[in-house]
């Protein structure tokens, strides 16, 4: 038999351990519980510290991974049983119905014309709606649809059948089943990512009471020119776009008081990053990051916050920050203290840096896989100095934000060494 | 009319970048949207050393307003001493084009590493004013000119000059085949007066080419002193490159011997 | 996907040339009139068919291309779009799945080198498009297809620099089943971290910690240590490296290996002629300062003074050390914990332990608490408790910082624990630096409240200078000799920040740890792990494909007069035994130098001939039509 390795999770650190593995012969069968591979970065308009398009430099990797003579990549699916040990695991594996054969749909959006729901669109973080046959975004690999079957009204009412009409190439299919698969594998990589925590509960930030007050993924979508808002900043009250915005750093974050004492790491860039952005696309718009340390302390980081304040006008204010609202207008006001003195500043737009943990399927899937979970969530190395990524389980190996916090490039490298990692167990296991 | 098109003219420049430095620069300059003005236009070569100066003359032949050569810096080349060769042949380069009468300032040679994004655009800026001051390329229409520059090609092109060129760096570091080292001042100064020799003698063939010339004809036009004109044409004769043609009166003649018809 | 066997293109077949325009999203569309692009590159010569896409990266762009391929009988393709450094692979693979050979594809950067460069001049990056598109098919019209050599990859592998990193990337090469050479200049393993008194808050030495490691790759099986050796000389290319290995003082002996990671660390910046340094007796560095805790010769301390940044962040040096605030808090913890065991002998047997802070009975509970890996405990029992035993009044210790990189949940929660224990932490700004002076015989710091706006001075027993971790002085030679770069701050630079951490741009080298830019202990094992894997890849396969990017000599036009031999740095070209020059295909890596060089004109290079390059350069001067 060839050796085969299990990566559940299909972002960047899922990717590259699964490229770095197939790359070497060895069969690779990759979990994504979502319809597409691409994780969060795909979600990304642009990265720091280059302002790269994020999805241009990661859709060739999404690519290639998908169409890799050694992959398997099995979307819309999650791992519901493990048994066995370090060579021969063999785990469950649930295909949900896509209800869309996956051989035959060839993402033409025909379909999407035609559906008559409305669902709330999770991918654009809930800023629009889609329908329900959908494709998560314009890059997804696969490239076809999905219908969500919670609110599809033929599935759950058995009417409409809209979609079935619209496709020329009959790949519609209500009776689709879900599917259990059994997967052989030697070894298993965890790359299971991270979730945006929502800071409603904190009303001190007063999210999803002032409408003027966005998550920082909300805002990322809303820049990025595929997003809902085609690039464009919009407040939600009036549709305006704003001139003056205020970033809040480490909302729910490095704050015992909500259960999230850690940091999240990458914040403090993404912040920097999007307020460069929104100067880009307009000339005349001033940011302000108010922020406890600006921890920009990797390569060149340092040196785009000082690019930042200088060629981009961004205003950094070191103190914690709580939010108001002139209600007129809806503008939020800025409530913060420099020098011991409280002060504030009305602002048209806030964006929140909200925590990032990890998600929340992880608890369950380290419960299946009998690994160790630290007190936030976040999946724990068995020696965290010299050998991150490996777990008490021989044969399990981590990678990416669900081993804790971690940016693009730190994911990448872990998504290799976790599969470095896995190739040893195998060669020592006489594979 | 004519000041019209000269208040429309555009600068027209030709980048020659290589892959690992100077055209990764440009790439970043990109990236973090360094703005520049819209007139080069950039090839990518694998290493600044590809580009001979017969891509450059030709290219300033052809009618461009000016070149741009970008390397990695000294030492920093990815293939070890490319770029070394690239100095040297640009200032070969440069050489022949004031010999030609073109003004050397249209080529231009930066250093620029992966990472010099903005530097990449303050050049680019830079070069552009630089060409813009100096005008339209005057290649096109003084056909006086174009000979000229045809006549460097061709010089760059001889033997004599590439070889001296090519063989510089081992020349001064490890010396000739009799161990002597070359003194690089020394050997720039004999790269110079073969430069000169090269020059007017391509342009002898050049001008000689689509009709023969008397030695008093051709020191006129060259504007080289009449003895030089034949020293060099006996050296041509020695070759077999130009011959005498029948003696109109007592004046030789000499036109240039093309072979195979191609030329 | 199905491989359909690689179609040849006639050579005297006419192009039939296919040209994709990319709008990038709003990347290129949102600057450059991409629709009237497409259509201009219609009426170009050869071109049977051009379109535009949203995102021809995309699968669909992707499936476009390989359509219009069969369907319009393409034998060129050209992709207007970003840069051929990144996304040339992908399109070229996407040519050779739909049969044509992925060297009669094009790439035309109208991204980087025009939408995002003239973002506010949206005709004339229009215009540019249209040039670089004319120039992209003058270009293609003269291609022709190649094939590539093959070359086997030597499956051993050389790891140079014999610290974390470094010994990581060896064991777990060395573990993949593969030789391994691990080359260390000193006389043992370990590298930086040797030194140091300990590593995170942890219980153990850093010599006991990483002793697991180092007795591994001493013992196994596959690796052949190189102590007190260095590499000298390195030739070859991806899978044939010829790499000379000397001792100190020894002789050179060459080594055959296929892939190289270089793991050769970084070295702490001297403060020379800041806050004090080699001035005062009481003003050492951050290594300093663990070595006297590690030795245990500590002085007799009532105060210390961590001061952080010392160089970096825009002083000497441009950039943030990342690792350096972590350090401090974790010696701010271990005076706080440990200050006593730390103490030199003198001091110990002094009548100083009333003055000592942490109470000798409290030992054990500090152990219990530190034995549990995080500060914060989950029954909630606990941090009142914690205060107590933390520092007396009677040592204060406190942290000078611009900023508190304690990123990530490990750091963030010993900062919290530091400040739990008393550690005062305080902020200055560039403008307001604190200054250090000793003044009756007293050292003191004075810095700027930035609270209270005012200046303060405070007398210390002992300042320590966080200073960034500065790259290896000799980087340059190995930069040289492996020919890969070095960025601004003399670090190794890897081939993009964000998606390829660990490779070179050249194939067949692998970087990891401080060599390219500080980081912890935990991210250096990660990136050596992971430099391992990339390493292992070329080897697991057992060969690599070339690309046909080499010179080839005209028999006819060579004279044999040797220019191109010497100027070759790689030994590419040899004379044949009819005395002409000939190219060994597997060294050449395609400069051109002797293309350029050769006095005859007698050598050109596959795929970027003269008339391609002039074909190219020259429609760039032709006005739109």
């Amino acid at each position: 038999m060839e050796k085969a390795v299990m990566v559940i999770g299909g972002g960047v650190a899922g990717i590259q351990a699964s490229l770095d593995l197939a790359d070497k012969g060895l069969i690779v069968h990759l979990v994504e519980k979502t319809p597409s591979i691409g994780g969060r970065m795909a979600q990304l308009d642009k990265t720091f510290p280059t302002n790269d398009c994020s999805i241009c430099i990661l859709a060739p990797k999404m690519a290639d991974c998908f169409s890799h003579p050694n992959t398997n990549v099995i979307t819309y699916s999650e791992v519901i049983g493990v048994e066995g040990s370090v060579g021969n695991f063999k785990v469950k594996v649930l295909k949900k119905a896509r209800y869309v054969d996956e051989s035959k749909c060839t993402g033409c959006g025909e379909c999407l014309e035609k559906c008559p729901s409305k669902v709330v669109n999770d991918w654009e973080m809930g800023l629009t709606t889609r329908k329900a046959i959908y494709i998560p975004f314009m890059q997804a690999v696969p490239r076809v649809m999905t219908i969500d079957k919670e609110h599809c009204l033929k599935l759950t009412k058995d009417k409409c059948g809209n979609c079935m009409k619209a496709c020329k190439r009959g790949a519609i299919n209500y009776e689709m089943k879900d599917q259990v698969l059994e997967v052989e594998v030697a070894a298993i990589i965890v790359a299971t990512g991270f979730d945006v925590w929502d800071p409603t509960p904190s009303t001190e930030y007063g999210y999803g009471r002032y409408p003027n007050v966005f998550t920082a993924m909300e805002y990322e979508r809303m820049i990025n020119a595929a997003g809902p808002t085609h690039g464009h900043i919009q407040r939600r009250s009036d549709k305006e776009r704003p001139r003056k915005m205020a970033f809040i750093q480490c909302v729910g974050s490095r704050n015992p008081q909500v259960g999230h004492p850690y940091c999240c790491a990458v914040c403090c860039m993404h912040a920097t990053k999007e307020s460069m952005l929104a100067r880009e696309h307009y000339d005349d718009i001033e940011s302000t990051i108010f922020y406890k340390d600006m921890r920009a302390c990797s390569k060149g980081f340092y040196e785009y916050v000082e690019r930042a304040k200088r060629d981009y006008g961004v205003r950094y204010i070191n103190s914690d920050a709580t939010v108001q609202e002139n209600a007129d207008k809806h503008n939020p006001i800025v409530v913060y203290d420099v020098g011991g003195r409280q002060q504030s500043e009305e602002f048209d737009l806030v964006v929140l840096a909200t925590t990032l943990v990890p998600k929340k399927e992880t608890a369950e899937l380290a419960k299946l896989l009998g690994l160790k979970v630290d007190e936030f969530g976040f999946l724990e190395s068995s020696d965290r100095i010299l050998g991150p990524g490996r777990t008490v389980k021989p044969g399990i190996y981590l990678a990416g934000y669900a081993a804790g916090p971690a940016d693009i490039p730190e994911s990448v490298a872990q998504g290799s060494s976790a599969a470095a990692k896995a190739v040893e167990a195998i060669a020592q296991a006489g594979g | 009319m004519a000041e019209a098109s000269q208040a429309q003219w555009e600068p027209k420049i030709i980048g020659f970048l290589c892959n690992w430095c100077s055209y990764a620069g440009a790439d970043l300059c990109g990236v973090s949207r360094y703005q520049y003005p819209t007139n080069v236009r950039a090839v990518r070569v694998m290493c600044s050393t590809r580009i001979s100066p017969h891509l450059v003359l030709d290219i300033l032949k052809a009618g461009a307003d000016g070149v741009l050569l970008g390397g990695c810096h000294i030492g920093d080349c990815h293939y070890i001493s490319g770029n070394y060769y690239t100095e040297k042949r640009v200032r070969l380069m440069k050489r022949l084009l004031e010999e030609s009468g073109v003004e050397p300032e249209r080529l231009r040679l930066e250093w620029v590493s992966a990472s010099e994004g903005e530097k990449f655009s303050k050049i680019v800026t830079d070069f552009t004013e630089q060409v813009r001051k100096l005008g339209p390329s005057k290649v096109k229409k003084d056909e006086k000119l174009r000979s000229r520059v045809a006549a460097a090609d061709d010089a760059s092109e001889t033997f004599r000059l590439k070889a001296l060129v090519g063989r510089e760096l081992n020349l001064v570091n490890k010396g000739n085949v009799y161990n002597n080292k070359l003194d690089p001042a020394e050997l720039d100064r004999i790269i110079d007066s073969a430069t000169e020799e090269e020059f007017e003698r391509s342009l002898i063939l050049e001008l000689s080419m689509s009709k023969p010339r008397s030695v008093k004809e051709l020191g006129e036009i060259m504007e080289v002193p009449t003895d030089k004109v034949l020293r060099h044409i006996v050296a041509l004769r020695q070759k077999n490159m130009i011959a005498m043609e029948h003696p109109e009166g007592f004046t030789p003649t000499y036109k240039t011997i093309v072979i195979g018809g191609e030329q | 996907m199905i491989h359909m066997a690689e179609t040849k293109v006639n050579e005297s077949e006419k192009p039939r040339i296919g040209v994709f325009v990319c709008s990038c999203g709003s990347n290129i569309g949102g600057f450059v009139d991409v629709p009237s692009v497409a259509d201009y590159a219609k009426t170009l010569p050869d071109v049977v068919y051009a379109t535009q896409n949203m995102y021809t990266c995309a699968e669909d762009g992707l499936s476009n291309i390989r359509e219009a391929i069969r369907k319009h009988n393409l034998n060129r393709v050209i992709v207007a779009s970003c840069t051929p450094r990144t996304h040339a692979p992908l399109f070229q693979a996407t040519c050779e799945s739909a049969g044509l050979n992925k060297y009669l594809f094009t790439f035309v950067n109208i991204r980087e080198h025009c939408s995002w460069v003239h973002m506010k001049e949206k005709d004339l990056a229009t215009k540019k498009s249209k040039d670089l598109i004319r120039m992209g098919v003058a270009r293609a019209r003269l291609l022709k297809p190649q094939e590539e050599a093959k070359v086997e990859v030597e499956p051993v592998g050389l790891v140079i620099g014999g610290g974390v990193s470094g010994m990581t990337a060896a064991a777990s090469l060395a573990d993949m089943g593969f030789p391994v050479h691990l080359v260390e200049r000193e006389g043992d393993l370990g590298g930086f971290v040797k030194i140091l008194n300990n590593l995170y808050v942890t219980e153990k030495s850093a010599a006991e910690t990483i002793k697991p490691l180092i007795e591994k790759v001493t013992a196994h099986k596959n690796i052949t240590l190189h102590l007190n050796s260095s590499v000298k000389s390195v030739e070859g290319f991806i899978g044939n490296y010829e790499v000379g290995i000397a001792p100190k003082g020894g002789e050179e002996k060459k080594y055959k290996v296929g892939t190289i990671v270089v793991a050769t660390g970084a070295l702490e910046f001297v403060p020379e002629g800041l806050y004090g340094y080699n001035q005062y007796p009481n003003v050492v560095t951050l290594t300093e300062f663990e070595i006297l805790c590690r030795k245990k010769t500590l002085p007799k301390l009532k105060s210390v003074a961590f001061i952080q940044c010392v160089g970096s962040r825009g002083q000497k040096m441009s950039y943030c050390s990342r690792i350096c605030c972590n350090v401090a808090i974790k010696n701010a913890i271990n005076i706080a914990d440990n200050y006593e065991d730390m103490l030199g002998v003198m001091e110990k047997q002094g009548t100083l332990v009333d003055k000592i802070p942490v109470e000798k009975k409290a030992t054990e509970e500090i152990l219990e608490r530190r034995r549990r890996r995080r500060g914060r405990g989950t029954e909630g029992e606990g941090d009142a408790e914690e205060v107590k035993l933390g520092p007396s009044e009677k040592i204060e210790v406190t942290v000078f910082n611009r900023d508190v990189m304690a990123y990530g949940v490990e750091h963030e929660l010993t900062y919290n624990k530091a400040r739990e224990k008393r550690v005062k932490f305080n902020r200055y700004t560039l403008d307001h630096l604190p200054k250090v002076f000793m003044e009756d015989n007293q050292l003191k710091v004075t810095y700027f409240h930035e609270t209270l706006k005012l200046e303060r001075t405070m007398p210390v027993d002992m300042v320590v200078l966080s200073t960034p971790l500065v790259a290896q002085p000799d980087a340059g030679d190995l930069s040289k000799m492996l020919k890969v770069p070095l960025g601004q701050e003399g670090f190794f630079l890897e081939a993009h920040v964000k998606l390829r951490p660990v490779d070179f741009a050249t194939d067949g080298i692998y970087v990891a740890g401080t060599c390219k830019g500080p980081a912890d202990i935990t991210e250096a094992v990660t990136q050596g792990a992971a430099a391992a894997s990339r390493a292992a890849t070329p080897m697991a396969k057992g060969y690599v494909q070339a690309e046909a990017l080499s010179s080839v000599v005209d028999e006819t036009k060579c004279t044999g007069c040797g220019t191109c031999i010497e100027v070759c740095p790689y030994g590419a070209l040899r004379k044949n035994e009819k005395g002409i020059a000939e190219v060994i295909v597997a060294a050449c890596k395609g400069c051109g130098c002797c293309g350029a060089t050769c006095p005859e004109g007698a050598i050109t290079m596959t795929n970027y001939t003269d008339a391609q390059l002039l074909a190219e350069a020259k429609a760039a001067l032709q006005e739109e039509v």
